[in-house]
């Protein structure tokens, strides 16, 4: 080992039994940790999910549609070396016995897929023969299927042949993370589960060369209709990747408050370190050590902490990504690659950068410091040189920070919003702070002594109490609504709420629905429904009529559910306007909020495209629509004369009490061809979602906390001697031991309690937010902060503080005050 | 102020001022300072507090420049030198003792006497430390931690690294002034029985008459000025 080495691991040795030192390490191996962990994990998600697009596509052009896609669609496209295959994806009902779900139905020709593979158990090739399913696990287990087992479809019972592990072709969207099951479509016409006009995403695929299929891409893009999208393979955002790369952003967002906080810990910690390293570095360079020598010194000690936290880091990394990716595996659609080996070192690599960034500026300005300093005491220079560095320094790790986020203008938006929250909490906390120590002032021995500590130290308390209440604000929120948001949103419903959404009910079924219905005494009401896109304002083109954001409007963009009826429905109050009479064959009437986004008002006249054919109305009224209240529930509502020759299917929506789920059963029998919805599965789906990536995130925060607390030890010890020095003159003037010590526990207590409050105050306020505008449901008290939080704050500053102010001896304070 | 002697000087302050700006204003500290110290003397410069000894220390072992006039050392004007050269200056021809001792914690004695010499890249650096120690008496306590040895030891270890690397000049600074009396009269002692062996030269700083009076010449420094006090 080298003399530079040799002093580095003595020094480091020795510096371990500091507290700056153990935050410090502490510190970088909790943002290597989570560095590690979230680095892996979006890689194996993008692996698995995005990157593998060939694959993930099954194909390597996709075009896809809303209406069936007949083999005249493709006429006059070069498909010359092209191969192709279609594919219908819709939602449906299977069930064996009692137990019914909804899955994701995907019927197929051979070949399929195109690209990629289907892995399956037992395993083997091509499609499922007709009369056989294959099935993913998730319905395996729900529907308590073995292999073998008969699975209802429709009219047509299929055989459960294999279990499907991996697909590729899952669709977009929420029903990609449906489960899914394979059919042959040959088993189609027996099952009658798709009538025409039923909802379902019809695809083709294509593969060949990359030319071919550039050619094709290009030619197929002029003639798209609206209902059509194409997905390709280089220009295409990945398709099921999207919900899982947002939870992935919401992780990496919630990971950049703890590695700010580490990163802020480490500079204190690094701060506090270089100020003690003055007399040192004089020293070894007055016995010869040069400076690029001493420079080398502190950076093989910061090496060697590395080492050691990058080590336990990217163990801790892999056992919380084990844990995380338990959490989501059941969500997961098929199970993930390893990562690249690379990523299991990201985190180590931004933690050396972390390290030698924030160290080196100190660093370099301890080879700086005078040799007299050793005579005179004399300070390292503090001029340009070392200013520039320290920027360029902070410039390059918020660069590095960034990078690994992937989302820079969300990541500045959220360091935006931390420094503010930061600043208004720091503010208001020493507000408090100084309002609650005034009485105390007065009324106890040592209470002006408080009073001036808490002036003194202002600085320090605002940074303590910044992080402190935006931390435990963040933690409280994130996890109060991981399990409380969708249970009270669900509360809120009066209990006959519909519970089961039916589509795609044919014109032909509707009598005898009507009929099975009124026989188990069910209050439903059936509503026609008929795709149409709005084209048309006052007779001439709408678009060009509308500002920027109105011509984005989601109404516009696709096409709408039209509905017909002769009386206003029920739930739905007119805001203006009157119902129309028999014989008003064009009034229209328009739901409020499309109708104030677009700026439309009574009287104007709006045309539809309603399969090529163009329809025209009156606005004759304006309705009130509770989207959530799973009613159906239409933009624009038909008189009967309109619409009602127009091609439709038919909906509707009905409570089932659990007593009388078996119904459900018969109705599908019955109507094999019928989709039924389960709202409480898709609930619990969701709400299953949410709870995970709550806990995920709620770990990130726990481990932000953990970086909070050592930042709070470290801000305490930058004023440790100052305390110590005070505490010295007080026990010589006379002062207790005990009395000094209740002095400074009597000062963090307060600033625990007041951060606490302040904390439960913000995520009720945050809490109330949410309630009010994204569930529309009254806010209400949270009992359990306030009664948690302040006491909490509290503890957690009293202990810090008591672990690093440790008691002062007579003989230490006479010492102490000689030495001062 | 003038040495009369004809064998060439090692330092030599030439016309030597030193101020320095502060808030209030530019303070000078000392002008128009000359001072020749010969290879092998003894010189202890006394003064009292704040008079400027530190400053003065720091210029002549060239930790310092002057803000007029120039210090030559062997010939060579400090002035000329960047920081590599003055370090290499330091490493190879001169040591300091400090009145704190200056130990590293970590290090054991037989450590911090060899650390300089390994600095240095001498091959007898474990040998050449366990003699300087036997020198000054520690040779049984070679592996204590200087928080196990007593201020007296901690500041013989301090003197033993000075020596170990052999300089031309030896700078201390208070040598004694953290010591008790009887500890402070044994520093001494040995201190000066090694330079007369070793041929160093020695510049101390110190407010010790006693101290001062073993040296072969004493220089007051008092109001900017510097003037010899006989023996």
């Amino acid at each position: 080992m080298s003399l530079l080495t040799r002093l580095a691991a003595r020094q480091l040795l020795t510096q371990l039994r500091t507290t700056e030192w153990r935050a410090l390490l502490l510190a970088s191996w909790i943002a290597i940790a989570l560095t590690t962990l979230l680095a892996v994990l979006g890689d194996r998600l993008e692996r698995g999910l995005m990157r593998e697009s060939a694959s993930l596509l099954g194909a390597d052009l996709v075009l896809s549609s809303s209406r069936p896609l007949t083999p005249e669609r493709l006429q006059g496209l070069p498909l010359q070396g092209i191969q192709q295959t279609p594919v219908i994806q819709f939602p449906s009902m299977v069930g064996q016995g009692d137990n019914l779900m909804l899955v994701s139905v995907r019927a197929l020709q051979a070949p399929y897929p195109l690209r990629g593979e289907l892995v399956t158990e037992p395993a083997g090739t091509g499609i499922p023969a007709p009369g056989e399913v294959w099935v993913e696990p998730r319905v395996m287990t729900q529907l308590q299927l073995q292999p073998g087992a008969q699975l209802e479809f429709g009219y047509q019972p299929l055989t459960v042949s294999r279990e499907l592990l991996a697909s590729p072709d899952r669709g977009t969207g929420f029903r990609s993370f449906s489960p899914h099951i394979l059919v042959n479509a040959a088993d189609l016409d027996a099952s009658g589960v798709l009538a025409p006009g039923s909802r379902a995403n019809y695809r083709i695929l294509f593969a060949g060369s990359s030319a071919a299929v550039r050619t094709l891409d290009q030619a197929l893009r002029p003639t798209l209709a609206s209902h059509e999208r194409i997905h390709a393979l280089q220009a295409d955002q990945p398709l099921t990747g999207n919900a899982l790369g947002n939870a992935l952003s919401y992780l990496k967002l919630s990971a950049l408050i703890a590695l700010l906080l580490s990163a802020l810990t480490i500079m204190l910690a690094l701060r506090r370190f270089s100020l003690g390293q003055h007399t040192r570095s004089a020293l070894l360079l007055n016995l010869g050590l040069r400076p690029g020598q001493l420079v080398r010194v502190y950076l093989y000690q910061l090496l060697l902490a590395w080492l050691l936290t990058a080590s336990a880091g990217i163990l801790t990394g892999f056992l919380l990504e084990s844990a995380v990716y338990q959490w989501l595996a059941e969500l997961l659609p098929q199970a993930l690659p390893p990562a690249h080996w690379l990523r299991w070192l990201s985190g180590a690599a931004l933690g050396l950068a972390l390290l030698v960034l924030l160290g080196l500026p100190p660093i370099l300005q301890l080879a700086r410091i005078p040799v007299a300093h050793l005579l005179r005491g004399d300070a390292p220079p503090r001029d340009r040189t070392a200013l520039l560095l320290q920027g360029a320094s902070m410039i390059l790790l918020a660069a590095t920070l960034l990078a690994f986020l992937e989302a820079p203008l969300a990541a500045l938006g959220l360091l935006a919003f931390l420094l503010l929250g930061g600043a208004l909490f720091g503010w208001l906390a020493q507000g408090c702070l100084l309002l609650c120590a005034r009485p105390l002032a007065r009324h106890l021995l040592l209470g002006r002594l408080l009073l001036m500590r808490l002036r003194q130290q202002r600085q320090w308390h605002r940074l303590q109490a910044a992080v402190v209440v935006m931390l435990l604000t963040l933690l409280s929120v994130v996890w109060v609504s991981r399990t409380d948001l969708i249970e009270q949103w669900q509360a809120q419903f009066p209990s006959d709420t519909p519970n089961y959404f039916l589509i795609n009910i044919q014109p032909w079924q509707k009598a005898e629905l009507d009929t099975f219905f009124a026989e188990r005494a069910l209050d439903t009401e059936l509503y026609p429904m008929i795709r149409g896109r709005l084209t048309q304002l006052n007779g001439n083109p709408i678009q060009p009529q509308l500002n920027a954001e109105q011509q984005d409007h989601n109404t516009l963009r696709r096409e709408l559910n039209l509905s017909w009826r002769a009386e206003r429905p029920a739930h739905n109050p007119l805001v203006a306007g009157d119902w129309w009479q028999p014989g008003d064959t064009d009034a229209i009437s328009i739901e409020q909020d499309m109708a104030r986004e677009l700026g439309l008002e009574l009287g104007d006249r709006l045309g539809f495209d309603i399969g090529g054919i163009a329809v025209e109305g009156v606005i004759r009224n304006i309705r009130e629509v509770v989207w959530t209240s799973f009613q159906p529930n239409f933009y624009i509502i038909f008189n009967p004369e309109a619409l009602q020759n127009a091609p439709s299917t038919w909906i509707t929506s009905f409570h089932l009490p659990a007593e009388q789920r078996a119904l459900s059963r018969d109705l599908l029998q019955q109507f094999p061809s019928l989709t039924l919805i389960d709202i409480d599965q898709v609930l619990t789906q969701l709400a299953g979602w949410l709870q995970r990536l709550g806990d995920s995130s709620a770990l990130i925060l726990a481990l932000s906390l953990g970086c909070g607390l050592l930042l709070l030890g470290v801000t305490l010890l930058q004023a440790l001697e100052q305390r110590r020095f005070e505490s010295a003159l007080l026990q010589t003037l006379g002062v207790s031991a005990e009395q000094a010590r209740r002095l400074d526990l009597l000062e963090f207590l307060l600033i625990g309690l007041v951060c606490g409050g302040l904390a439960s105050a913000s995520a009720e306020g945050v809490l109330a937010m949410l309630h009010q505008w994204l569930l529309q449901i009254p806010p209400r008290l949270h009992g359990e902060l306030w009664l948690l939080l302040p006491p909490l704050a509290a503890m957690v500053f009293v202990l810090i503080g008591w672990l690093i102010r440790r008691p002062l001896r007579l003989d230490q304070c006479y010492r102490l005050l000689r030495a001062g | 102020m003038s040495h009369l002697n004809r064998e060439k000087p090692l330092i030599e302050a030439q016309d030597v001022a030193k101020s320095f700006n502060t808030q209030a204003g530019s303070v000078e500290l000392f002008r128009n300072l000359d001072v020749r110290i010969m290879p092998g003397e003894s010189l202890a410069i006394i003064g009292r507090s704040g008079a400027g000894k530190s400053t003065l220390l720091s210029l002549l072992a060239g930790l310092d420049t002057p803000t007029e006039g120039q210090i030559l050392f062997d010939d060579q004007p400090l002035e000329q030198l960047d920081d590599a050269a003055r370090a290499d200056l330091r490493l190879q021809q001169i040591s300091f003792i400090f009145q704190s001792f200056h130990l590293l914690p970590e290090l054991d004695a037989l450590d911090n006497v060899r650390l300089p010499l390994e600095i240095q890249g001498r091959k007898d650096a474990d040998a050449q430390a366990r003699h300087w120690l036997q020198q000054v008496g520690l040779g049984a306590r070679l592996d204590h931690y200087p928080a196990q040895l007593s201020g007296g030891e901690q500041q013989r270890v301090a003197i033993a690294r000075a020596f170990a690397t052999e300089p031309k000049v030896l700078f201390a600074d208070e040598p004694t002034g953290n010591l008790d009396d009887d500890t402070g009269q044994q520093i001494i002692e040995q201190l000066f029985d090694l330079n007369t062996n070793a041929g160093t030269t020695l510049i101390l700083i110190t407010h010790d008459i006693d101290l001062a009076s073993r040296c072969q010449r004493r220089l007051h420094l008092q109001n900017g000025r510097l003037e010899e006090v006989p023996a």
